[in-house]
C-alpha cells in the first residue's frame, strides 16, 4: 500500500501580556463585562488615531528573540482592509511586508527543531455573539495586542504539532510574554496540512484547518484530516484546496460554508503611525527576560534531580510549579522527597484553589521544611496533610502551626510505651490472635495506638515498641 | 460696535481685556451677523446658542468657527455627509481642547465638501456655500464654509483642514489668509481623516497677526497623535517683522505657466514687485516634478481615504440602513450615506490599492511623492521661500465644474505639492480682478519654517490693504 508523508504548518495567535491595549489605554482584562474596556480609539470613532503601546512592541521583540528570529531594525505597520462587524475601523492594523521577526526556530526534542517563518504584531478584533435573529458585538477584545507566529510546514505529524504547541506555550509563559490560556482565547491556533507520497519532494494540496479550541483539538483535527486525505488519495481522488472547520463534538472537519472568495486585503503602510527603529539597547534589554527553553529545562531537571520523566513533565508543565519546586529543593536538597509531596498532596491542594497562584501563600521554604520534618520523623504523613492544607493560604511559620495544632509526632519511648501497654491490655483477644500467628493483628494494635495518640504517634516506632512488648509478654507466658 | 468687523481678532480680545467690550457682546454681534447673512452664503452648518470662556490667551473671548470635520465634544459633527448627519462627537479634538484652554468662544461649525472631498464646497449634503464676493460663485473648498465665513466677517477667524489645498484654495478664492502648517505641527487627533499622511489643520484669518496668534495656540506635540512633531514651537508672533531684506524668494517656472489666468499672473507680478521693493531677492527656480503632483496626490489621498472611510458602516454610529445580511447593511448604508464624490474617491482609492494594481498606482505614487519632496529639498538649498499663485483662476461659477471632476481636481494644482512634501504654505490676498474677485498668492516654506511665511505675509500686509477689503454683502448688515 502507498505510504504518505504528512506536512503540517501552524499559525499561532497569542495575546501579549500588557495591561493596556496596543493603540489606546483601555484595559486588556478579559473578565470584564462586554463593552466596558472600550474607548473612542479602540471603537474606531471618527477622528481618533492609534498610538503604539511600547510594552507590546517590547514583548513582541522578546518573543522573536526567544524563538531565535532575525529582528528587522525598521518596524512599521500596515492596514489590512476588510469589512467585518467585529473590526471597528474595518481595517486591522497589522504587519505584512516586514514582520518584526523572521526565520527563527524552536527545538522541541533532541531530534526535532521547528522552523519559524515569521512573527508579526497586530491588533485583535472584537467578538461577535450570535443570537437567533441578531448578533451582538463586544469590543473589549478589539485592540488587544496580538502576536502571529507562523511556522514553516515543518511538522511531520499531529503529535509533533501538539508537542510544539505545548512547548511554545510554556516558553511564552516562561518569558512572561503571554499567559497563553487557550480557554480564555489568549492563544488561538490554525493549521495547514497536506500529504505527499513518502519521500516525495513535491508538496501535496494544502488544506487549512480552523476552529480548534484546545491543543488536543488541534491534534484531533489533524489526525482526522490525515485519515481523510489519505483515504481520498488512495481512491485516487483529488484533495480540494480549502478551509475546513473542526467540529469538536462530531470530531470531524467540514468545509467552511462561506463562499470561497480570494480576499484582497489591500495592504498599505499605516499612515497614522511612524516607523520605529529597534535599537540595540532595546534588544539587549529584552534578552534579559529570555529563559531556558522548555526542552532545556526538562533536560536540566532530568540531569539534576534524577526524577522520572513523567514527574518532570508535570513539574515543568507550568512555570510557577517549576520555580516553586526548584526553590523548595534549594532549601532541602532531597528532590525525590520534595517531588513526592509536591506531585501528590500539594498539587491536589492547588487544584482545589483552581491553580490560582495568587492565593497560594505558602513559600517554597516552608514547603521544604514540612517535607524535611516528615523525613526526619518529626511529623507523620497525616500531619503533613494537615499542615499543608492549613498553610497553603497563609504564610504562617510551620513550627507555629505544629505547635498550635499539637502535631509534633510522639517519638519518645517513655511517652509511647504507655500507649503500647494500654493497647495490649485492652485487646487481649487480638493479642492472642497475634500469638497464634495472625500477623494482621499487629496492624490493628498499631491502629489503636494511632487512635489513642490522635495520629501523633510515630507509627514506625509504635510498631517496634509493640513487637518488643509482645515478644516480652510471650516470653513471660 | 459696527467697526468690530474691521478689527483684528487680537484687537477684539484686547478690547475685552480692557473692559471696553464683553465677550457676550462680541459673541452676539457675530451671531447676529450670521443669522442675517448665512442664509445667503450658507457658510455655517450650525451656530451655537451660547458659549463658555474656559481659559485665557491673547485671543480670549473672541469667537471662532470650526470646520465640521473637527470633533467638538457633545456637538453634532457631520463632515457634511448624510452618513454622519446624526453623529454627536464624544470627545474634543486636541485643537478644540487647546482653543477652549485659550479662552476662545466656539461659535459654530462650517460647511465643507463632504469629508473634504472637493474644491468648491458644492459636495455638501447641506448645499453649497456661496462666495461672499459673488454669491453665484463658489468659495473654493473644501474649507469653503470657513473661508466664506471669515471673508464675510461672520466670525473673525476659523479653523479649516488642508489635504491638498483645502485651506489655501478657498482662502484665495475668498480673499482671506489660509495657513497650512508643516505636517505634524498640529495634532490631527479629532480631525476626521481624509488622507492621513496629508491632512493638516490650520487657521483661516483675515490677516497675518491673528494667524500667528492662532498658530501659537494650536501648534505643538500631542501624545494622542504619533505623527505630531516634538519639535519645539516658537512664539510665532515674534515673526511679525516688517523687515524682509535679503530673504531669497524662489519663483518656480512650473507655476507661472500658460494655464494660469493673466489676471492672476498680473497680481503675482505686482506682489513680486512689492517684495522686491522691500529688498527681498527674487530667484528663478524649477520644481521639475510638479506636473506629476495632481496624479500622485489623487492616488495617495484617495487610497488613504478609501481605507479611512471604511469605518462608516452603519454598525457603531451614524446612518444605518437595515437589511437582512450584514454585507447588505454595509452596502445599503454606504450607498445611501455617501455622496457622489465620496463614492468616486472610494472607488479610485480601492482600485489603486487592489492587488495587481498596487505597484502600478499606490507604490508608484509613493515613489513620485519622494521625487516631489526632493525637488523642494534642492530648491530650498537656493531659496528661503517659494512664491506661487494659489489657484490658477479666481472663483469659478457654482455648477461650472461640478460635472467635470478632472477640471475640478486641477484647481488644486498649485497647492497639492506642499501637502505631498509636508511643507508649510499659506495663501494671502494679493489683488482683485476687474470684477472685484480676490486673487491669492501662495508662499511655501521649508519644513517647520512657518516663521518665514508669517514674516513675509506680515511685511506684505503692512504696506497693502487687500486684506482689509470687505465684500459688499458683508457691509449691508
Amino acid at each position: 500500500m502507498l505510504e504518505f508523508d504528512t506536512v503540517i504548518g501552524l499559525e499561532v495567535h497569542v495575546q501579549l501580556k500588557t495591561n493596556s491595549k496596543i493603540f489606546c489605554a483601555c484595559s486588556t482584562n478579559f473578565e470584564s463585562p462586554p463593552n466596558t474596556n472600550i474607548c473612542p480609539i479602540c471603537c474606531g470613532y471618527p477622528g481618533v488615531l492609534p498610538v503604539l503601546n511600547k510594552k507590546a512592541l517590547e514583548l513582541a521583540i522578546r518573543v522573536c528573540l526567544a524563538l531565535n528570529c532575525k529582528i528587522n531594525k525598521r518596524i512599521y505597520f500596515e492596514r489590512k482592509n476588510y469589512f467585518y462587524p467585529d473590526l471597528p475601523k474595518n481595517y486591522q492594523i497589522s504587519q505584512y511586508a516586514l514582520p518584526i521577526g523572521e526565520d527563527g526556530f524552536l527545538k522541541i526534542s533532541s531530534t526535532k527543531t521547528v522552523k519559524i517563518k515569521r512573527i508579526h504584531l497586530e491588533e485583535d478584533a472584537g467578538k461577535l455573539i450570535h443570537k437567533d435573529t441578531y448578533s451582538l458585538v463586544d469590543f473589549n477584545r478589539a485592540g488587544i495586542p496580538l502576536l502571529e507566529i507562523v511556522t514553516y510546514p515543518d511538522l511531520d505529524n499531529p503529535d509533533q504539532a501538539f508537542e510544539f504547541l505545548t512547548q511554545l506555550k510554556l516558553f511564552l509563559q516562561y518569558i512572561e510574554a503571554s499567559s497563553c490560556d487557550m480557554e480564555k482565547g489568549l492563544l488561538r491556533c490554525d493549521a495547514n496540512i497536506s500529504l505527499k507520497p513518502k519521500g516525495s519532494f513535491v508538496l501535496g494540496t494544502k488544506v487549512e484547518l480552523k476552529n480548534m479550541n484546545t491543543f488536543r483539538g488541534v491534534k484531533d483535527a489533524l489526525e482526522y484530516e490525515v485519515e481523510r486525505q489519505k483515504s481520498l488519495l488512495l481512491k485516487n481522488e483529488n484533495i480540494l484546496q480549502e478551509t475546513r472547520l473542526w467540529d469538536q463534538t462530531k470530531k470531524k472537519t467540514f468545509p467552511m460554508r462561506t463562499k470561497e472568495e480570494a480576499h484582497d486585503y489591500r495592504y498599505f503602510p499605516e499612515p497614522d503611525l511612524k516607523d520605529f527603529i529597534v535599537s540595540q539597547n532595546l534588544i539587549e534589554e529584552q534578552k534579559k527576560f529570555i529563559t531556558e527553553t522548555p526542552l532545556q529545562k526538562k533536560e536540566r531537571f532530568l540531569k539534576t534531580y534524577g526524577l522520572l520523566e513523567k514527574e518532570i513533565d508535570t513539574i515543568i508543565s507550568d512555570v510557577w510549579l517549576a520555580n516553586f519546586f526548584e526553590e523548595a529543593v534549594k532549601f532541602y536538597p532531597q528532590p525525590k522527597e520534595i517531588a513526592n509531596w509536591f506531585l501528590g498532596i500539594f498539587l491536589q491542594n492547588l487544584s482545589d484553589l483552581h491553580y490560582n497562584y495568587n492565593e497560594v501563600k505558602i513559600s517554597p521554604h516552608n514547603f521544604s521544611t514540612i517535607v524535611r520534618y516528615f523525613c526526619e520523623g518529626k511529623i507523620n504523613n497525616l500531619a503533613v496533610k494537615k499542615i499543608l492544607s492549613l498553610s497553603i493560604s497563609t504564610d504562617k511559620n510551620v513550627d507555629q502551626i505544629i505547635n498550635e495544632e499539637g502535631l509534633l509526632q510522639v517519638s519518645k519511648v517513655d511517652e509511647l510505651i504507655n500507649f503500647v501497654n494500654e493497647a495490649i491490655e485492652q485487646n487481649s483477644k487480638v493479642v492472642s490472635d497475634y500469638f497464634s500467628g495472625r500477623k494482621e493483628a499487629l496492624e490493628f494494635l498499631v491502629g489503636q495506638i494511632m487512635k489513642k495518640t490522635k495520629g501523633k504517634a510515630n507509627p514506625k516506632m509504635a510498631r517496634e515498641l509493640l513487637e518488643k512488648s509482645l515478644k516480652e509478654k510471650k516470653n513471660k507466658i | 460696535m459696527d467697526n468690530l468687523i474691521n478689527l483684528e481678532g487680537v484687537e477684539i480680545a484686547k478690547n475685552i481685556k480692557d473692559n471696553l467690550l464683553t465677550s457676550s457682546e462680541v459673541f452676539n454681534f457675530f451671531k447676529k451677523r450670521i443669522d442675517r447673512l448665512n442664509p445667503s452664503i450658507n457658510a455655517f452648518l450650525e451656530v451655537y446658542e451660547d458659549f463658555k470662556i474656559e481659559g485665557d490667551s491673547s485671543l480670549a473671548g473672541v469667537p471662532i468657527a470650526i470646520k465640521d470635520n473637527i470633533c467638538i465634544k457633545d456637538k453634532r459633527i457631520t463632515c457634511a455627509s448624510r452618513i454622519l448627519s446624526t453623529h454627536i462627537a464624544v470627545y474634543d479634538a486636541t485643537v478644540i481642547k487647546k482653543l477652549k484652554k485659550a479662552g476662545l468662544a466656539i461659535i459654530g461649525t462650517t460647511n465643507m465638501d463632504e469629508f473634504a472631498f472637493g474644491s468648491s464646497t458644492e459636495n455638501s449634503c447641506y448645499g453649497a456655500t456661496k462666495n461672499p464676493w459673488d454669491i453665484l460663485r463658489v468659495p473654493g473648498g473644501s474649507s469653503g464654509g470657513s473661508a466664506a465665513a471669515v471673508a464675510a466677517r461672520l466670525v473673525p477667524f476659523a479653523l479649516g483642514s488642508d489635504t491638498g489645498g483645502s485651506i489655501r484654495q478657498p482662502a484665495s478664492l475668498c480673499g482671506v489668509v489660509g495657513f497650512k502648517p508643516t505636517y505634524g505641527r498640529i495634532s490631527r487627533y479629532g480631525l476626521i481623516a481624509f488622507g492621513s499622511s496629508l491632512d493638516q489643520i490650520g487657521p483661516i484669518t483675515t490677516n497675518f497677526v491673528d494667524c500667528a496668534h492662532l498658530l501659537n495656540i494650536i501648534c505643538g506635540f500631542d501624545q494622542y497623535d504619533s505623527t505630531s512633531s516634538t519639535k519645539e514651537v516658537p512664539d510665532f508672533t515674534k515673526s511679525l517683522d516688517i523687515n524682509i531684506e535679503g530673504i531669497r524668494i524662489g519663483l518656480p517656472k512650473e507655476y507661472f505657466c500658460e494655464g494660469v489666468a493673466p489676471e492672476v499672473l498680473n497680481a503675482l507680478e505686482e506682489t513680486i514687485n512689492i517684495f522686491k521693493k522691500k529688498k527681498a531677492r527674487i530667484i528663478n527656480i524649477s520644481l521639475p516634478h510638479t506636473k506629476y503632483a495632481v496624479a500622485t496626490y489623487y492616488i495617495i489621498a484617495s487610497s488613504e481615504a478609501s481605507s479611512n472611510l471604511q469605518r462608516f458602516d452603519g454598525i457603531k454610529y451614524g446612518l444605518r440602513v437595515n437589511a437582512n445580511t450584514i454585507s447588505k447593511l454595509h452596502s445599503l448604508t454606504r450607498k445611501e450615506g455617501f455622496g457622489c464624490e465620496a463614492k468616486r474617491r472610494i472607488f479610485l482609492g480601492t482600485y489603486s490599492l487592489s492587488s495587481g494594481y498596487y505597484e502600478a498606482y499606490y507604490l508608484r505614487a509613493s515613489k513620485v511623492r519622494n521625487l516631489i519632496k526632493k525637488d523642494f529639498d534642492i530648491a530650498f538649498s537656493e531659496v528661503d521661500v517659494i512664491l506661487t499663485p494659489t489657484s490658477p483662476t479666481v472663483a469659478f461659477k457654482l455648477g461650472e465644474k461640478i460635472d467635470d471632476p478632472l477640471s475640478m481636481y486641477l484647481s488644486d494644482i498649485f497647492t497639492i505639492s506642499a501637502n505631498l512634501a509636508a511643507l508649510p504654505a499659506v495663501s494671502f490676498p494679493c489683488g482683485f480682478n476687474k470684477q472685484g474677485l480676490p486673487i491669492g498668492a501662495q508662499l511655501i516654506g521649508k519644513e517647520f519654517n512657518e516663521e518665514i511665511l508669517l514674516r513675509l505675509g506680515f511685511s506684505y500686509q503692512s504696506i497693502t490693504d487687500y486684506h482689509k477689503k470687505i465684500p459688499k454683502i458683508a457691509t449691508i448688515c
